[in-house]
């Protein structure tokens, strides 16, 4: 059912499991800074962490023998972490919305028109 | 201290605090001898043993953090229902029972330390089962003061007004005590017994307890930051929803090598993987609020607290837990200071934080400030270096466990087979030692943050109220 970890691969597991969980969050972290800023350059960045918790993924799954089965968790994890932060993205602004006194950003892929970025909206606000 | 201004939820929760802190202390000194006793074990020995001095120091990290949650509950209960409660003498007479009985159970712990192990001693003295030792009279007592708990809760919110907040955290209760008579009866078969017994450790501590933090923090973020009611009740719909999604068969992860079937290792290892995606909700939301809404906060300390349970969380219980979690590496790990090192942080991480910053909320209430700032507070030193060495010093701890339990995963482990002889020679590996070494500085680090802590909190915005009355009575 499980292949154990060989003792020359402790330290590949560990570490790429960690990079995983950070490469993740910076990538969600990124990844919303980026729409909520309007900076489409930092979205690259965002999927270049996405593409450390790509190689992440791979690795672990190398070192830790994910086969067979396991291959559908390797295949989970980077389908998940890829598209998490939009699901989330999108959630937020539909609550957010959905407070009246909440101005919710739009996103650079949204629109061209850096104006109704969070600026526009804290001028609406001062407004 | 006058309470007179408080409501009668309040002056019970600061009752539960006080002991809670209490509680706080003692694991944090039950853990430096224990610390102590892995360095030198003859250290008193014949006295004080290490098997009391570490269920000391375990037990009383669950009950201090269940003292806190519910000193939290009772704190935020008449103002989110809009009512008075409705048992607060039935209220005060539980955490008098509960309080003795803790007292009564340590006293026990501490003066019959041996003895065999039949059914007296798991009625009367100790039940055996690793963080829930009480003996068994002592859960019916815990059982009674949290259907107690649950009747005030519930009972206080039908009788003003339901609440998000209040609907989730009822229905949390109500697992909450269910869950644990699942550790209460005895079984002579040992993978039995450790099923049902991870149902109170991981599900409590995964499902309910995560639940009841994220109540809290919902509730604690309308207070410390304004956020919208409306937005904080959907967010802890979807982060329930979340949690409870990955974290109820994350028990998985528990039942790899206690001789439950092979199926585990494929549900343990898939919903473990997905119990850092409630984590990364959090990182996408908070960015997003603190872009849109610029909050000020009305109580740093408590704010910074709670910036601490997310960072907390995150390494804690997301990092730390998932390096470790899929069986094929576990199978080395499980039961190692790998454990200690994971479980130091998320705990502290996750529920010791949040704890903390309500005792903030709680100190701004009894001393009467409007506000927890440097208004208030002048240069605030005694919070912040705190903040500073409770946390430098729990994350010292989870470093150098990691040394010690990275060893001993190869040692005994992976080279010596987990025999007995693999054992011993992970023991006495100078990197096991220089880790248990560097993990006694960094307690003694966390010890400092404690007495700051204590000291704030019995002080922090008093000097401002003796100045406020003596103003007010000099100007009358």
């Amino acid at each position: 059912m499980i292949e154990p970890v060989e003792l020359k691969d402790f330290f590949i597991v560990f570490f790429s499991g960690a990079m995983i969980i950070m490469s993740g969050a910076l990538y969600a972290l990124l990844f919303a800074w980026s729409r909520l800023q309007s900076k489409p350059w930092m979205m690259a960045t965002a999927y270049g962490s996405y593409g450390i918790l790509f190689i992440s993924v791979l690795t672990l799954g190398s070192a830790a023998h994910l086969n067979g089965f396991w291959w559908w968790l390797v295949i989970a994890m980077l389908v998940g972490y890829l598209l998490a932060p939009h699901g989330i993205w999108k959630l937020c602004v539909g609550t957010h919305t959905a407070d009246e006194n909440a101005y919710p950003p739009v996103s650079a892929e949204e629109t061209d028109n850096s104006e109704t970025s969070l600026k526009s909206n804290s001028q609406k606000e001062a407004i | 201290m006058s309470l007179a201004h408080l409501n009668g939820g309040q002056q019970l929760a600061v009752k539960y605090y006080i002991v809670a802190v209490v509680l706080f202390v003692a694991q944090i000194l039950f853990g430096l001898l224990s610390g102590i006793q892995y360095l030198e074990p003859d250290f008193l020995q014949g006295l004080l043993n290490f098997n009391i001095t570490r269920t000391v120091h375990i037990n009383a990290m669950i009950v201090w953090m269940l003292y806190g949650f519910i000193g939290s509950v009772y704190w935020l209960l008449e103002e989110e229902s809009e009512t008075e409660i409705v048992g607060l003498k039935l209220g005060n007479l539980g955490f008098w029972v509960l309080t003795s009985a803790v007292t009564v159970v340590v006293l026990v712990f501490l003066f019959i330390q041996t003895g065999p192990g039949d059914d007296f001693t798991r009625w009367f003295i100790n039940e055996g089962r690793e963080y829930i030792e009480a003996p068994r009279w002592a859960d019916i007592g815990i059982v009674i003061c949290m259907l107690i708990f649950f009747y005030n809760v519930a009972a206080t919110f039908s009788k003003g007004k339901w609440s998000g907040i209040a609907g989730v955290l009822t229905l949390d209760l109500v697992a909450l005590a269910g869950i644990y008579l699942a550790g209460m009866f005895y079984t002579t078969n040992i993978s039995v017994d450790q099923y049902w017994w991870w149902w109170v450790i991981h599900l409590w501590v995964e499902a309910t307890w995560e639940v009841l933090v994220g109540c809290l923090m919902a509730w604690g973020l309308m207070k410390t930051l304004g956020v919208s009611r409306k937005i904080v009740t959907t967010w802890l719909y979807i982060e329930v929803a979340l949690m409870f999604g990955s974290g109820i068969l994350g028990i998985g992860h528990h039942y790899f090598w206690i001789g439950t079937p092979e199926y585990w290792f494929s549900i343990g290892g898939l919903f473990s993987a997905l119990e850092p995606v409630p984590l990364v909700a959090m990182v996408v939301h908070a960015v997003y609020d603190s872009g849109v809404r610029h909050s000020k906060g009305n109580n740093n300390p408590a704010l910074a607290w709670l910036i601490a349970h997310a960072f907390g969380n995150f390494f804690g219980a997301g990092v730390w837990g998932f390096m470790h979690t899929l069986p094929q590496i576990n199978l080395f790990t499980h039961g190692t200071q790998w454990s200690a090192s994971h479980g130091h942080l998320a705990f502290f991480g996750a529920y010791a934080t949040i704890i903390i910053a309500m005792f903030y909320i709680a100190a701004q209430y009894v001393r009467g400030q409007s506000s927890f700032g440097p208004a208030t507070l002048g240069s605030g030193w005694k919070w912040k270096w705190a903040l500073g060495l409770l946390n430098l010093g729990v994350v010292g701890m989870t470093v150098a466990l990691l040394i010690s339990g990275y060893e001993q995963s190869f040692i005994e482990r992976a080279v010596g087979g987990s025999t007995w002889m693999g054992y011993f020679a992970a023991q006495i590996h100078p990197w096991f030692i220089q880790g248990m070494e560097w993990r006694m500085v960094f307690g003694l680090v966390t010890t400092a943050g404690i007495v700051l802590l204590v000291w704030d909190l019995l002080t922090i915005g008093k000097s401002r109220v003796v100045e406020q009355s003596r103003v007010t009575q000099t100007v009358s």
